[in-house]
């Protein structure tokens, strides 16, 4: 049997968000066998995934290179270098490549890769005519308006099949911390991961906030612990700066220290994660531990909130529509500081002005967020939306239940 | 057997003719006389053209500051000869795959140096390039390589006016191979005297068939002018401080929009050390055409290691300073005229009357010109006095024109045209004619293509430009009375000095003629990429033609006209505009996966 190809050159969080797909399209077919082509920094990630057989790892700093070097005038040598590349990436040629990325470059490497694309667009490359759930996903991504499908089972319905009926997670990491990081976890109780960057400039919660809330928390939690995540060292730093002393002993900063794995061995040790980076919350999330997120600027809970169950997202909303969680580019006046922590340690759900707050859940469907000071209950527009983008797959029986 | 012949059989084998022409040399040039430290030195003319204590120290560190510069892709190329230690130090230290030549001005010195001590067999390795200054041009143009000159000064100052013909000749050559078309974009100020220039630099560069975005500053001159009505001058620097760096910005942007094969700024253009490095970082090839007095506008200093190539219009202490300050490429280009805007001209009866006169002078009121052109007025001629800022010059008033006012362009070609002669007196803030005269002002170049005829201060750089039978030159303020007497009335005479004047400007000092070898310099420095489409490797036909490119690459290339330069995104647009809706080929494929990573420009301001 051909093998099978799934494309996803994005960032950390969508890569996370393909391991849904990932898993669906391998049970349905589990003679199957599946590669991933992904940026080769976040390839470590797609060793992890259950069900990749192999991970294809995209260097776009050579392609980049090439193409200044080409801009002046394509020569030859331009063209046999890019296709050694590629001769050295993938050894035989893909039957079929699914395509998750609306960029045309994600479908130029299908294109090239593997005899048939799946993926945004139905006539090639240079085509116009979008694939069902990739103009829904561009139509949530304009419009900010969300029809409650997550992005995640999203990319399951660009593969053709429905989510696979249970959360994935990654694989366990044989990464072995080194002894600095190996007293993580060890001692004391809870162990919270604190996010202290974002992958944008609007969506960093300021440092000053994040300073309240960890010593709010060390106050409410005697024997608790913080670990400061991230790539951002300064703001790590910083935060300490602002700390009282006394508090420093209960403090991890390993900002900008850690691999990849090694931040999955790390997230896997804590009993909480929190912070406003959607990539490493998915990345929590994938691994098992409990998130909480604050969303806000252009984070939404709905698409792009942790997928799986029992996560809580703190959305940010205009105070004015405090019930909605569908407006985007809301900057917060006020934070969730009293309201994260009471329901971190006590599981008591207080309200916050300017927020709303939401628990993930999960079914047939895949993952949904619903209010938790609302009614309880799936979003009825999913099932709608799954029938009407996939016709064909819904109509037989359906993999999975919640 | 004596050194001489033991190393001229070395020699021989790697450049027969040479060590045939070196045998029948009479030799002699050279001083020989023993080092302290033990091993044979030499003098020329008084002056030692090795260190008197130790050879070859100094010449293994003279080697080991050039092996810091010279790159892997380039060729070597050793200006001055004396008695080649440090030629043999280089070629010791060198890494192997490095090609490493050696200009000979003269074997009569090389003959002096293979006499003097036994050689290893290192002679063997270098490409040693003789004979007259154009075939060693043409010996170097043909390698291929970017250049890297490598001058060890004391031998080489034996044979400057050589090594500058050489220099000229190859930039000649490489100008006259010059057939493709390079997008620049050019960099204007946003007000002052090397704004016209930068024009000028933009039609030139247009006349030679290449693509010019010009990032017009002077657009925004009246808001910049509106930041002098503050009373405290350091709210007025501040703002125009803030200003030019908005103005820097504007340029990254207008830059990211349409990316050009090279950024030339004109002096005074806006662009702070930081945009410059931003714009480096971007892989944008940039260059500077310094057309002010480096004495005068010393900001230099802050840009040199900014820019890739620096072109100067001073030599000597001018490149070394800029070269102390950081600069890595640095070049002569003399200032030069736009024959389309100065020419000779008809005038009217009554334009005659107006802007002729016996004797005048156009430009600004500087020191040197308050004090000195009193002196030259006289009951014998009439004077007329053009320009601006001579407010106080009382002895002036009665010649002075239309009050001191700016005069544009268009005034100053027909005064050029209808004065009988035109005095060049270039500036000095100083009483007297300029005590480090060296650059030519673009007034002489002007007066030139007009066809006027010109009494021009000496200048250390004019000789090389204009002889003294097409431009008379004075070298004391004393001199001129005496000069005016002289040519005032011999019509004749004047017309045959102009038109001589004219006719080399025509042929050698236009803007064309700058801009054919900044690229030129350029293009040797950079022969991959500014070269090959310089030379034309880049056009469709050529191509085309490479006996390795694909069929389908071929057919995409053939789909333009064969003269014409295809860039990736030309390649890319052609398979979009084509390709809806039906498979592409892999090559297709390539050519747009590679344009998509060229089209990121999105982290660019």
């Amino acid at each position: 049997m051909a093998r099978t190809l799934v494309v996803q050159l994005a960032r950390l969080g969508d890569l996370i968000q393909t391991i849904p797909a990932i898993t669906a399209l391998k049970m349905a077919d589990q003679t199957r066998e599946l590669d991933l082509l992904c940026p080769s920094a976040l390839a470590p990630i797609g060793r992890l995934i259950p069900g990749v057989d192999r991970v294809l790892e995209w260097d776009g700093a050579v392609w980049r290179r090439w193409a200044d070097d080409a801009s002046a005038g394509v020569l030859p040598t331009h063209l046999e270098q890019a296709e050694k590349q590629l001769e050295a990436l993938a050894t035989h040629r893909y039957g079929t490549a699914y395509v998750l990325n609306q960029h045309c470059r994600a479908l130029l490497a299908g294109s090239l890769l593997a005899d048939e694309v799946k993926g945004p667009l139905l006539d090639g490359p240079l085509g116009t005519t979008m694939a069902p759930w990739a103009s829904y996903v561009r139509d949530v991504a304009h419009t900010g308006r969300g029809c409650r499908v997550h992005l995640a089972d999203a990319f399951c319905g660009l593969c053709g099949v429905l989510p696979p009926g249970r959360p994935p997670v990654l694989k366990k990491s044989s990464c072995r911390l080194p002894p600095t990081l190996d007293q993580i976890g060890r001692r004391g109780e809870p162990w919270i991961g604190l996010l202290v960057g974002a992958g944008a400039a609007e969506r960093l919660v300021p440092t000053e906030i994040w300073k309240t809330w960890v010593v709010r928390f060390l106050e409410s939690a005697p024997a608790g612990r913080i670990v400061l995540l991230g790539e951002e060292r300064e703001r790590g730093r910083r935060i300490q700066d602002l700390l009282p002393s006394s508090l420093l002993g209960r403090i991890w900063d390993i900002t900008g220290r850690t691999s990849l794995l090694e931040l999955v061995s790390v997230l896997g040790r804590c009993h909480a994660v929190i912070g406003s980076d959607t990539g490493p919350l998915h990345l929590a999330a994938a691994v098992g531990v409990k998130v909480f997120g604050w969303y806000f600027a252009r984070a939404r809970v709905h698409e792009t909130g942790p997928y799986g169950p029992g996560h809580l997202v703190w959305q940010a909303v205009e105070e004015m529509e405090a019930d909605k969680a569908e407006r985007s580019n809301v900057r917060p006046a006020r934070w969730p500081i009293e309201a994260s922590i009471a329901a971190m340690l006590e599981g008591e759900m207080k309200k916050t002005a300017g927020w709303s707050v939401w628990m993930s859940r999960y079914d047939r469907w895949g993952a949904y967020y619903t209010e938790v000071s609302g009614r309880f209950g799936p979003p009825s527009e999913r099932e709608r939306l799954w029938r009407e983008l996939s016709p064909s797959i819904t109509e037989g029986s359906v993999v999975g239940a919640a | 057997m004596s050194h001489l012949l033991k190393n001229l059989e070395k020699l021989g084998r790697r450049a027969s003719a040479l060590a045939e022409a070196v045998r029948s040399a009479t030799g002699s040039v050279l001083s020989l006389t023993p080092s302290r430290e033990g091993s044979v030195t030499a003098k020329c003319g008084g002056r030692w053209v090795h260190s008197s204590y130790d050879p070859r120290k100094e010449a293994h560190s003279w080697a080991n500051a050039q092996l810091k510069e010279w790159k892997d892709d380039e060729v070597g190329v050793v200006l001055g000869v004396g008695l080649l230690y440090h030629v043999e130090s280089l070629a010791l230290l060198k890494p192997g795959s490095r090609r490493l030549a050696v200009i000979i001005p003269d074997v009569s010195v090389l003959k002096d140096a293979l006499g003097a001590r036994p050689l290893g067999s290192w002679p063997e390795t270098i490409e040693w390039i003789w004979g007259e200054p154009a075939d060693m041009a043409r010996h170097l143009a043909d390698f291929g390589k970017p250049l890297r000159f490598m001058t060890y000064a004391p031998a080489a100052g034996l044979h400057e006016a050589v090594h500058r013909e050489m220099e000229a000749s190859l930039r000649r050559m490489v100008a006259s191979r010059q057939g493709g078309q390079l997008r620049i974009a050019v960099v204007g100020p946003i007000y002052g005297g090397s704004l016209p220039i930068a024009r000028y630099v933009t039609s030139a560069l247009e006349s030679l068939g290449h693509r010019v975005i010009w990032i017009d500053h002077s657009v925004h001159h009246t808001s910049y002018e509106q930041f002098n009505g503050y009373g405290d001058v350091r709210h007025r620097l501040t703002m125009q401080g803030r200003f030019a760096e908005l103005l820097s910005l504007d340029t990254v942007a207008r830059l990211a929009e349409d990316p050009p094969d090279l950024v030339l700024a004109i002096a005074q253009a806006p662009l702070t050390a930081g945009v410059l490095a931003h714009v480096r970082k971007k892989k944008f090839l940039t260059a500077m055409w310094f057309v002010e007095n480096y004495r005068h506008l010393p900001y230099w200093r802050q840009l040199a290691s900014s820019y890739d190539c620096w072109f100067v219009i001073q030599r000597g202490d001018c490149i070394e300073a800029l070269r102390k300050a950081g600069a890595s490429h640095v070049h002569y280009l003399p200032m030069a005229a736009d024959p389309q805007v100065f020419y000779p001209t008809s005038l009217t009866e009554t334009e005659q009357c107006e802007y002729g006169a016996d004797v005048s002078f156009v430009g600004a009121g500087y020191q040197n010109r308050r004090v000195l052109l009193p002196r030259w007025l006289s009951p014998e001629w009439t004077f007329k006095l053009w320009g601006n800022e001579w407010e106080g010059a009382a002895e002036l008033a009665s010649v002075l024109q239309r009050g001191g006012a700016r005069i544009d362009t268009e005034i100053c070609r027909k005064v050029f045209n209808a004065s009988t002669i035109n005095l060049n007196l270039h500036s000095y803030n100083g009483p007297s004619l300029d005590p480090q005269a060296d650059f030519v002002n673009p007034r002489t170049f002007e007066l030139a293509v007009c066809g006027g005829f010109q009494l021009a201060d000496e200048r250390a750089l004019l000789p090389e430009l204009f002889s003294e039978q097409e431009i008379v030159r004075f070298r004391s303020p004393e001199e001129v009375p005496q000069l005016i007497r002289r040519w005032l009335h011999d019509r004749e005479a004047r017309g045959a000095v102009a038109e001589a004047a004219r006719r080399r400007a025509l042929t050698q000092h236009t803007y064309r003629h700058r801009m054919e070898d900044l690229l030129a310099v350029i293009g040797l420095r950079q022969p991959d990429r500014i070269g090959a489409v310089l030379r034309g490797d880049r056009n469709a036909g050529a191509l085309a033609a490479r006996a390795e490119t694909p069929p389908e690459l071929e057919t995409l290339l053939s789909r333009f006209p064969r003269d014409q330069r295809v860039e990736l995104k030309d390649v890319a647009d052609s398979i979009r505009a084509r390709g809806a809706g039906r498979r592409l080929a892999r090559e297709e494929l390539l050519i747009l996966l590679l344009d998509s990573y060229r089209s990121e420009t999105r982290d660019f301001v």
